[in-house]
This record gives structure tokens, C-alpha cells and sequence, in this order.
């Protein structure tokens, strides 16, 4: 299998103020989000970074989307580095998290013929994946609706859309279905399960052991911001539920009984 | 270059289909031109005398020849005796009278007496004869009955001992042209309300594009986007400056409007026809390399802001210094000829103003004006990038 991810040391501390420093209680200046982080993800396959709140799951997501730059270390992406080829990362990956919106005042046509037009889309093809983008999570009714009047899942909807917009082949969504109903989560997992048939690659972050259990060929536990495990489902579920392996994994890394 | 032009295109067409934000920069406009005109009128009927109305003048001990000379101007005398003086004077100031003359007693003898002494060389022993004037300033009736009074008498002061006169027979002595005046009027005030103009227009503008798209997690995902960050910076840089420039044309032709109405000339006198086509062309090549140095600086301004109260609180210091150096047009008498005020920020651009609106300028200093403004927004432009790139910048709560 041809690895198309592959993290190598990646390292990212954030300074703490000194209102934080008193909340934490401690006299730390600096916390470790991400901690000498290596993984790699296979070209086609649904790779799944499970971990509880504060892991550094986010953090690494955004370093790959290269939102921010690691301390140290470095990922490939298709073999382009995120540290010194940030924008050709960018036009290879779909980047999804809860912290990206979409201007309230634009419609969702607007808005997918924008950034299909920042990503050199030709206009045939973009109209052509638009519409079938539209029809396929019932955005085309919305098309005209400026965002600020859609539905939370209306807009996480069009937020994904418009994430896939130059239909790349590696999409990193953070927290795919965190917020959304049942239903709509459905149509978001299910799609990934498509992508994957497509032969992308998924990268998905989720403290949700269900979702791994249901869409990863793989996954990696991180805990404290460092990888304490990395494997296929069948090898991780082999003996017990994901859950149970992953707080008896809890418990051995960060020293707590759950 | 395609993405700047992608950039620039969604900035227009969030601003012109945005019926509030197309309002709120056509409304300072409109405000500009009701109030100006509002005040124009008000201030003017407030300080005008009343056409209809019949100066009178109380007088103590007003000589006959005066008093002849007076009447025939329209002016009325009433005679009072000297015991009436202070009420009288309580009369001017509840606005009940307009004017009080108060001649010493024996005035003819006393005028003689000074004539003699100019004939034989004494006159400079002794003190001139004092004739007291009491008037209202406050009240314009009051204050032109002074105006007529006072002319008079030194008219009939004249006449008693003709040394010389100024100018008799000669209509047009002010040799200045009405160019010159037009000229000199707008290069006196225009830098300065321009550079309030489009510094606020830039504002809002700016605060909104870059505080406001960041505050509300728009900017990144832009970010994420394969836009390279000098790409975006230079989008949203340009299309500021066209929309800060047309919201700046806006105000600056409704103060031009209502300047007429303010001053009370009836648009006589700004006549901006007197400019030429260069002169526009130059005047347009100042604004645009300024705006472009306002845009950058206050794009840096809400780069760095958190919310768009922040950025709007940490702008205003630079609307003072932009308003001072607006001030510093109106001073000097005339710009300033060293080449090297022109390499100052926002100042050699405020020169440049001054010297293009009284058609009295080096070419070279604009120039110089021009290029070092544009290499300094370059600098900001080159900032902003850099603050693009800044997670700490971007994405610090």
C-alpha cells in the first residue's frame, strides 16, 4: 500500500498565559499539544485519530492543513511538506473543522463557485460537481439562502461541500459529525464511506469510538499528544471493544484508573 | 494575479449587494451636505443684519456736520443727554438700541484747537479729542450700524486734515485673481477634509474585511484555501482602496457641494474648474497612494485586533495623527518646496494636496510624494502578509 501521509516528529508547544498558568496550577510557561507525533496513513483508506479532549487531535489536524507550523518535525503530504510547500499542501487536501465558516451574507452557490474558482476549477466541471454536491445533501433548495438563515446541519453540510469543492484526494475532517443529528450524520459518514470507494484518503479526528469502529480501516490513539497506539481495527478490536482497549490504553499513559 | 482578482471581485460583491453597508457609505455623505447646508443657512441668518430694519443712533453732544452725515447714510440720530448714557448702554446690551455715541463736550473747539496745533507743530503735546462708540457685537444690526458709523467718521476725520489718500479713483486695487482666491480657499481646507474623509472611509471598511471576517472564523478558511497569503493580503489591500476611494469620492463631492451653502457664497467660490486635467490626474494619483498607505496600516490595525470593538479602538490614535497632519495642510502658507517633507508619511502626501489645490506645485515632490507612500504600503502590504502566516496573529484567542 502507498503511504500519501506520513508525520514525522511532529512537535507543537503553545505558551501559557499566566491566567492559565494559575488555572492549570502550575508554573509551566509552555504545554506540549503534540508530542514527537509519527503516523502514516495509507493512499484509499479511512484513517482515524481517536483521543480524548486536549490529545493534540486538533492540533495535528491543523499543522497537516498547515493552518499552523510545528515547532519541530515535519509531514508529507503526496510528498509535499507541509513546512516549506504549505500552499501546494493546501490545493491536495479537503480540510474540515468546527473553526472554519462560511460568511453569513453569501449564498452556497456563491460560496462553491468562489472557492472552486480560487482552486483554478474549470467552470464547466465545478457547475457539473456542484450540482451533483448539491443534490446529493439537498443543498440545491438551499442553493439561493444566504447562510446566515440555513440550519446548523444545512450549513455543516455546506461547509463539507464546499471543503471538497476541487475534489481532492486526501480530506482531514476534524469531528465530522460533532453538532449534527442523527440523520445528517448519517449523510456525512455515508458519504465518507463513498469517498473512500473513490479511493481518497480520509484523515478524521473523533472522540467517538463508534465512528472509528464503523468507517476506520485504522486508527491511532493519542493521548497527552503523543501516539500511543497505531494499528488497523481488526488488530485493535481483536480482543476486546475499542473502547475498553482504548482506557485500559488511557490508564497505562496517563496513569489514571478509568 | 487570478486569485487577487478572485479576492477583489467577492469584496465588491459583498459591499454593493449589501443594501446597509452601501447606505452607511453613501450616509456620511448626505449628513455632510444637510448639516453644512443646515448650518450654512442658520449661521447665516443669525449674523445677517435685518434688511428691514431702521438703524438708530443715540448721541451725546454730536456736532451738527456729524450728525448731517450720519442721517444721509441712513442712520437716525437720536440726541440724549449725558445722564442717559448708562441706561442706554443697559439699552444696547438687551439689544433695545443700537448704537451710542458719546462726543465731548465743546467737540468743535476741541478739534480747532487741534488743527491749530498741526499748523504751528504742537499737536503732540496734548491728547486727540475721544469719541466713545458703545455697539453689540452679538447683534447684527448693532454691529453694522458701528460698521456704517465708524466709516463715517473717519471719512469726516479725513476731511478735517487731508495728509493723504489710499487708492482714490482706483475700483480694482486686489490684483489677485479669482483663480488665486478659489485656490487659495480649497488648498486650505480640502487636504485636511479629504484626509478625515478617506481615513474614515478606509475604517470601517477595513475593520469589517479583516477584523470582522477573522472574528467570525471566515478569514481562516481562506486560509486553508490554496491561496498563497501575499495573494490574499494584496486582494483585500486593493479592493479597499477602490471602495475606500469611490465611499472617500462620495463625501469629498458633497462637501464641495455644500461648501457654498456653509460659507454663504452661493458657489462663487469654489469653482473647481479652475484644475486641469493634470491637475486631477495628479490630485487622483496622491489620493490613491495614500489610501493605499491608510489601507495597509489599518489592515495591519485589525490583522492584530481580536474583534472589530478592538480594532475600532486601536484606530482611532491613527485618526488623530491623520487628522493632525490634516490640519498641518492648513498651515505654512503654501506647501513645502524641500523635497524631503515629501518622503514623510501621510504628510508629503498632505503637501502634495495643498500645493495641487493652489496650483502651485513641483511635479518632482509628487512624485517623490507618490513613490515613497507606495513603497510604504508596499511595506504594510508585506506586513500583513507576514501576519497572514502568523498563527499567533490569526488564531489567538
Amino acid at each position: 500500500m502507498k503511504v500519501i501521509l506520513k508525520t514525522e516528529g511532529l512537535c507543537k508547544t503553545f505558551k501559557l498565559s499566566a491566567k492559565q498558568q494559575k488555572l492549570q496550577n502550575t508554573k509551566k510557561k509552555t504545554i506540549t499539544a503534540v508530542d514527537n507525533l509519527n503516523f502514516e496513513a495509507y493512499e484509499g483508506e479511512i484513517y482515524g485519530l481517536l483521543g480524548p479532549n486536549g490529545a493534540g487531535k486538533t492540533t495535528t489536524l491543523r499543522i497537516l492543513a498547515t493552518l499552523i507550523k510545528a515547532d519541530n518535525g515535519d509531514a508529507l503530504v503526496d510528498g509535499s511538506s507541509v513546512k516549506n510547500e504549505p500552499d501546494t499542501v493546501r490545493s491536495k487536501i479537503g480540510f474540515l473543522t468546527s473553526e472554519l465558516k462560511l460568511e453569513d451574507f453569501f449564498t452556497p452557490n456563491y460560496l462553491f463557485d468562489f472557492f472552486a474558482k480560487i482552486h483554478h476549477i474549470d467552470p464547466e466541471v465545478s457547475k457539473k460537481r456542484k450540482e451533483e454536491l448539491f443534490k446529493k445533501f439537498g443543498i440545491d433548495e438551499f442553493a439561493e439562502v444566504k447562510v446566515a438563515n440555513l440550519s446548523t446541519g444545512m450549513k455543516q453540510k455546506t461547509s463539507l461541500v464546499i471543503s471538497i469543492v476541487h475534489d481532492p484526494n486526501i480530506i482531514i475532517f476534524d469531528e465530522p459529525t460533532n453538532g449534527l443529528d442523527v440523520l445528517t450524520a448519517k449523510v456525512v459518514t455515508d458519504f465518507l464511506t463513498e469517498l473512500k470507494a473513490q479511493g481518497k484518503t480520509i484523515i478524521i479526528s473523533t472522540h467517538i469510538f463508534s465512528l472509528v469502529e464503523k468507517l476506520c480501516d485504522r486508527a491511532g490513539v493519542i493521548i497527552n499528544g503523543k501516539m500511543v497506539v497505531c494499528d488497523t481495527l481488526k488488530n485493535l478490536t481483536a480482543e476486546k471493544p475499542l473502547e475498553d482497549v482504548f482506557f485500559d490504553l488511557y490508564a497505562e499513559s496517563a496513569g489514571v484508573k478509568v | 494575479m487570478k486569485n487577487i482578482i478572485t479576492i477583489m471581485m467577492k469584496e465588491f460583491t459583498r459591499f454593493f449587494t449589501d443594501k446597509r453597508m452601501v447606505i452607511m457609505t453613501i450616509m456620511p455623505a448626505v449628513l455632510i451636505y444637510v448639516v453644512y447646508s443646515f448650518m450654512g443657512s442658520t449661521l447665516g441668518s443669525a449674523f445677517a443684519p435685518d434688511e428691514d430694519h431702521k438703524p438708530w443712533a443715540y448721541a451725546v453732544n454730536v456736532p451738527d456736520t456729524v450728525s448731517q452725515m450720519i442721517s444721509d447714510s441712513g442712520v437716525s440720530i437720536l440726541s440724549i443727554n449725558d445722564d442717559e448714557i448708562a441706561e442706554t448702554k443697559d439699552r444696547i446690551n438687551a439689544r433695545e438700541v443700537d448704537l451710542l455715541m458719546v462726543f465731548p463736550e465743546n467737540f468743535g473747539e476741541l478739534i480747532q484747537t487741534q488743527l491749530d496745533g498741526l499748523a504751528d507743530g504742537s499737536s503732540h503735546t496734548r491728547a486727540a479729542p475721544n469719541v466713545e462708540i458703545y455697539f453689540n457685537s452679538m447683534e447684527p444690526n448693532s454691529h453694522q450700524t458701528y460698521f456704517v458709523v465708524t466709516a463715517i467718521l473717519d471719512v469726516y476725520k479725513t476731511s478735517l486734515a487731508p495728509m493723504f489718500d489710499i487708492n482714490r479713483g482706483i475700483e480694482d486695487a486686489d490684483l489677485a485673481s479669482s483663480e488665486d482666491f478659489m485656490a487659495t480657499m480649497i488648498a486650505t481646507m480640502m487636504p485636511m477634509l479629504l484626509m478625515i474623509f478617506l481615513y474614515s472611509g478606509c475604517m470601517g471598511l477595513a475593520l469589517e474585511s479583516i477584523t470582522g471576517e477573522k472574528e467570525r472564523g471566515t478569514l481562516a478558511t481562506l486560509l486553508v484555501s490554496p491561496l498563497k497569503r501575499s495573494e490574499l493580503a494584496a486582494g483585500k489591500i486593493l479592493s479597499l482602496v477602490v471602495l475606500s476611494f469611490l465611499s472617500g469620492s462620495i463625501t469629498a463631492v458633497a462637501t464641495i457641494l455644500s461648501l457654498p451653502n456653509l460659507m454663504g457664497t452661493d458657489g462663487d467660490v469654489l469653482d473647481v474648474a479652475i484644475y486641469s486635467i493634470t491637475d486631477y490626474i495628479l490630485l487622483a494619483c496622491v489620493i490613491l497612494s495614500v489610501l493605499m498607505l491608510m489601507v495597509a496600516m489599518l489592515s495591519i490595525i485589525s490583522a492584530f485586533a481580536k474583534t472589530v470593538k478592538e480594532a475600532g479602538q486601536a484606530a482611532t490614535p491613527l485618526m488623530i495623527v491623520v487628522m493632525l497632519v490634516g490640519v498641518s495642510g492648513m498651515f505654512g502658507g503654501g506647501a513645502q518646496t524641500d523635497p524631503l517633507y515629501y518622503l514623510i508619511p501621510l504628510y508629503g502626501s498632505v503637501q502634495s494636496m495643498s500645493g495641487i489645490f493652489a496650483l502651485d506645485y513641483s511635479p518632482l515632490n509628487i512624485a517623490i510624494a507618490c513613490a515613497s507612500t507606495l513603497a510604504y504600503a508596499g511595506l504594510g502590504g508585506y506586513v500583513l502578509t507576514k501576519m497572514f502566516n502568523s498563527e499567533k496573529v490569526m488564531f489567538s484567542k
